[in-house]
């Protein structure tokens, strides 16, 4: 029992630290001179897989709030996804309705 | 069918949200999840919600598989490609295909035509002409 | 140990934050500002969880899933605003 915490432990910290790269990843494109879609693509790498990777993590860690963690990769999945779609409707379609 | 569908996810949000798996909140929860409104008309057949539900749980590891080709490759080109929608689509599943196509950090969903198309982005390693 | 890896991951957090804090700053064109607060909000939830984690008091993890849900559901609203706006 005693090395499965040591093995679930350092898997938490792993996916912490890929959801930390995929932060730094996405986020670095912000600054770069590329269209607003391009930005979004790069976005959705870092905050919602990066995200949802760092929530999983925590899960490995405190698995006794399991229900607030899998409530919180829920949200985020979707939420961000949809946040996304409206951001790239809204920004892109010029002048005419529908 | 499609109705069970409906009540076990409101069921299931419910428990994830309360955490509390006593009588009196699995009756509370029940309640709850019957006396939401829910739409009678159009409802879509049963195949295509199982469908469209286990595209949505392998859309996750294959979200992640793209975004490591990002990262590896870079993709720099962007273009607009026009993608069909299945025919006999009720709202419900055409949200399901938008957040499945947009999930994916390759594509994004610009816009859904009333038509029956979907405008997507997509970015790529090469430039299509 | 566990103290100071998570220390360790809080700060790197919050130099992951300071990116798109300067691209509001710096950036003039209306949703490329968009984009980054988006960015900041999420960014923000996740180190609210982790100092949640870190206190071991769940209901300041409870704010951040309210946070998640209320706020990217009032940039959507903010955003058909401005395309009303721009439309008009």
């Amino acid at each position: 029992m005693e090395q499965y915490q040591y093995i679930v432990d350092i898997l938490s910290y792993v996916c912490i630290g890929i959801g930390i790269f995929f932060w730094f990843w996405g986020t670095s494109h912000l600054t770069k001179n590329r269209s607003v879609l391009f930005k979004l693509h790069s976005l959705s790498v870092a905050d919602t897989l990066g995200s949802m990777a760092i929530v999983f993590g925590l899960l490995l860690k405190i698995p006794s709030e399991w229900p607030l963690l899998i409530l919180a990769i829920i949200s985020l999945a979707i939420w961000n996804t949809m946040l996304g779609y409206v951001l790239a409707y809204c920004s892109s379609t010029r002048g005419d309705h529908d | 069918m499609v109705g069970y569908l409906n009540l076990i996810l409101r069921l299931g949000i419910w428990f994830l949200l309360t955490a509390d798996l006593s009588l009196a909140n699995i009756l509370i929860g029940i309640f709850v999840a019957l006396i939401l409104p829910q739409s009678y008309k159009n409802k879509g057949a049963l195949k295509d919600w199982l469908k469209a539900l286990s595209e949505t749980l392998i859309a996750i590891p294959q979200a992640y598989m793209e975004a490591l080709e990002i990262i590896i490759r870079p993709h720099n080109y962007e273009a607009i490609i026009m993608e069909q929608v299945r025919p006999n689509r009720t709202p419900g599943l055409i949200f399901l295909d938008i957040f499945v196509i947009t999930f994916t950090p390759k594509t994004i969903v610009l816009k859904y035509h009333e038509k029956g198309q979907y405008e997507v982005h997509h970015v790529q390693r090469r430039k299509k002409s | 140990m566990n103290i100071i890896f998570m220390n360790v991951i809080l700060i790197a957090m919050i130099l992951a934050l300071l990116i798109p804090i300067v691209e509001v700053c710096k950036d003039n064109n209306v949703w490329q500002k968009m984009l980054a607060l988006s960015s900041i909000s999420s960014k923000t939830t996740m180190m609210i969880f982790i100092v949640s984690v870190l206190r071991d008091d769940w209901m300041i993890g409870v704010v951040a899933v309210i946070i998640l849900s209320v706020g990217n559901a009032g940039f959507m609203l903010m955003a058909h605003i401005m395309k009303r706006m721009r439309n008009a």
